[in-house]
């Protein structure tokens, strides 16, 4: 398979740039502290204290983990033709989709790598300070995080594969950055809160809260992962987070969080591999 | 077996074309040189025979296949050196050479394939971020190398490298295409072509202006050859001019300058002035090969740095030619 040859040489080169591990520890250590946090001061009452810790893991992950996917990413192949190196690369028996496919591989290895490493340290600690794991609940949030890793990583390939220089791969990574994380976790300044104001103030169309979700979904990997992390808690326990997913229609409930999520994946993947089929390397 | 060949390739970015309607045929065995100025369209037409530039028009073919469709199994069987593709900073140059073997499935000897490039065991273990200019197109080179290829493509193989590096590396050259192996490389260094290459190609601005052994080039555009003899009692000119394969004399002081049907006729004008006087020094510049690139590529004032290299090398091989006459 050469796009496992590729993945293995490009393993080889990347296990030895600190950044990527850098980052990755610096999500290990922030997952420590909010766990210490519910240690000292408490859960909620009423529910393991776990449940509260991977609710904050959630919301810190949604915030990093796409950071982390795109460091991790984002220069593998742009990089590469910015230094002419990929001029090496595909002297070896390899067509174009290897590469980006062996890339992909390469970069999710070492993304999946660390955040294993970060959710085996908040389970050593979920059993130590709150002698309670949640097996289910534990493993689905892991799983779900990861997948969500994977479509940014999917994403920053198609970037890479897109951009033939350094500076614009990490314009585009920052562009995606900003307009699917930043400016959807933060209210107010989000474009779910935009969708509201200029669809129902000011065009007074009276569309309900589902539709802009869901189009929000549509656009933001981010918004489908916390979607998705509905299907792993329990009902009793969102309820008191103050949601209620039964009153939601049903293009806004966690599957379809899930389903986004898988597209984030496959989609930006396949456009990587067209985009890089076509480029002039020069 | 016509191991490259291609049929009016042609390609464009946006309004400026780079290749122009280019026909090639390389045979099996043999060693071609791909000459011309920077930016007439070597290394374009090279990454469009590795599909790393996708052609506009026309059509192309290595080893049979074309790299359109079939750029894997041509990179299966041919090594290729790549123009101003840094390495991998953080590889060593054994893992290097490794990752090329292992992803074409060969069983070279890693030790052996440094030492033949002349790099050490020691520079080997050193990650090549560490290595100089040179160094690396060695390692390029033995990459290249890996894997027993029936073709080389070698684009600027000489860059970065030291003079005693440039005649290695053409000493290998030399060997490799003695085994059969078909070599096609560019340079814009007259020198260098001339000491290896059966064949040239000169490109300029796109095109492929001339092509044919050096002889049969130099033939067709008539330029010949020059001597330059400083003697302590000069003869008069036309006591020479009656010699085979002179043109012209001129005698000025201690000087004589004799113009040349070709090189082989400066042995025997040296001969004849030793007869008559005391030989103090030769000077035999092969400007011709100079003349020749820049007639066909329209570049008089040929870069300075480059030309000079031309001369030298030029004078390098005169001077072997005449060591072993």
């Amino acid at each position: 398979m050469s796009a496992i040859g590729v993945m293995r040489k490009d393993i080889l080169d990347v296990r030895r740039a600190k950044i990527v591990w850098f980052v990755g520890l610096l999500f290990t250590l922030v997952t420590v502290l909010f766990f210490y946090q519910i240690n000292e001061f408490g859960g909620i009452d009423g529910f393991a204290d776990v449940l509260l810790g991977l609710w904050n893991l959630v919301f810190v992950g949604a915030l990093f983990i796409p950071a982390i996917a795109l460091v991790a990413a984002y220069l593998s192949i742009a990089g590469e033709r910015e230094s002419g190196s990929i001029k090496f690369l595909l002297s070896t028996p390899i067509n174009r989709r290897d590469l980006v496919l062996g890339k992909f591989l390469s970069r999710v290895t070492v993304v999946t790598a660390s955040l294993l490493f970060a959710f085996v340290v908040a389970a050593v600690l979920s059993l130590v300070w709150f002698s309670d794991l949640m097996i289910g609940t534990f493993v689905a949030i892991a799983a779900l995080t990861l997948l969500y890793a994977l479509a940014y990583v999917a994403v920053a390939i198609a970037i890479s594969a897109s951009t033939a220089t350094r500076s614009r791969a990490m314009g585009g990574a920052l562009a995606f950055y900003f307009l699917t994380n930043l400016l959807i976790l933060f209210n107010g300044l989000s474009i779910d809160a935009a969708l509201d104001y200029l669809l129902n103030d000011l065009l007074d169309l009276g569309i309900g809260q589902d539709p802009i979700n869901f189009v929000t979904m549509l656009i933001s990997p981010t918004q489908s992962y916390l979607t998705s992390t509905t299907l792993a808690f329990p009902e009793d326990f969102l309820v008191n987070q103050g949601l209620n997913p039964d009153a939601a229609a049903w293009y806004v409930q966690g599957e379809m969080g899930l389903a986004l999520l898988l597209a984030w994946l496959v989609v930006p993947l396949l456009i990587g591999v067209v985009r890089f089929e076509r480029a002039n390397i020069g | 077996m016509t191991v490259i060949e291609t049929n009016d390739l042609t390609k464009t970015f946006g309004d400026l074309t780079a290749v122009d309607s280019l026909n090639l045929a390389i045979e099996e065995g043999e060693i071609y040189g791909f000459l011309g100025p920077n930016g007439a369209g070597k290394s374009t037409t090279i990454n469009m025979l590795l599909d790393l530039i996708r052609r506009s028009s026309g059509s192309a073919t290595v080893l049979g296949y074309d790299p359109e469709e079939n750029a894997k199994k041509i990179r299966q069987r041919i090594g290729v050196l790549p123009e101003g593709g840094e390495l991998y900073d953080r590889l060593t140059g054994r893992e290097h050479l490794t990752w090329m073997a292992n992803s074409k499935g060969a069983d070279d000897d890693i030790e052996a394939m440094l030492e033949r490039v002349g790099l050490s065991a020691e520079d080997g273990k050193r990650p090549v971020g560490e290595y100089s200019k040179g160094m690396q197109q060695r390692l390029a080179f033995g990459m290249a190398l890996i894997g027993d290829p029936d073709l080389l493509i070698l684009d600027e193989p000489s860059s970065g490298l030291d003079p005693t590096g440039m005649q290695e590396m053409r000493e290998i050259i030399k060997e490799e295409a003695d085994g059969g192996r078909t070599v096609f490389f560019s340079s814009h260094i007259l020198g260098e072509v001339e000491a290896v290459c059966d064949r040239v190609g000169i490109m300029n601005e796109g095109r492929l202006v001339a092509e044919g052994t050096l002889d049969d080039l130099r033939g067709d555009l008539d330029l010949g050859a020059s001597i330059s003899v400083e003697v302590s009692d000069p003869p008069r000119a036309s006591a020479l001019e009656s010699l085979d394969g002179v043109r012209g004399v001129t005698v000025r002081d201690h000087t004589v300058d004799a113009t040349l049907t070709g090189p082989e006729a400066k042995v025997r004008v040296v001969t004849d002035l030793d007869d008559r006087t005391t030989v103090e020094d030769i000077i035999s510049e092969d400007t011709s090969l100079e003349q020749l690139f820049n007639t066909y590529t329209g570049n008089g004032e040929a870069n300075t740095a480059d030309s000079g290299q031309a001369v030298e090398s030029a004078e390098e091989a005169e001077t072997r030619q005449e060591v072993a006459q």
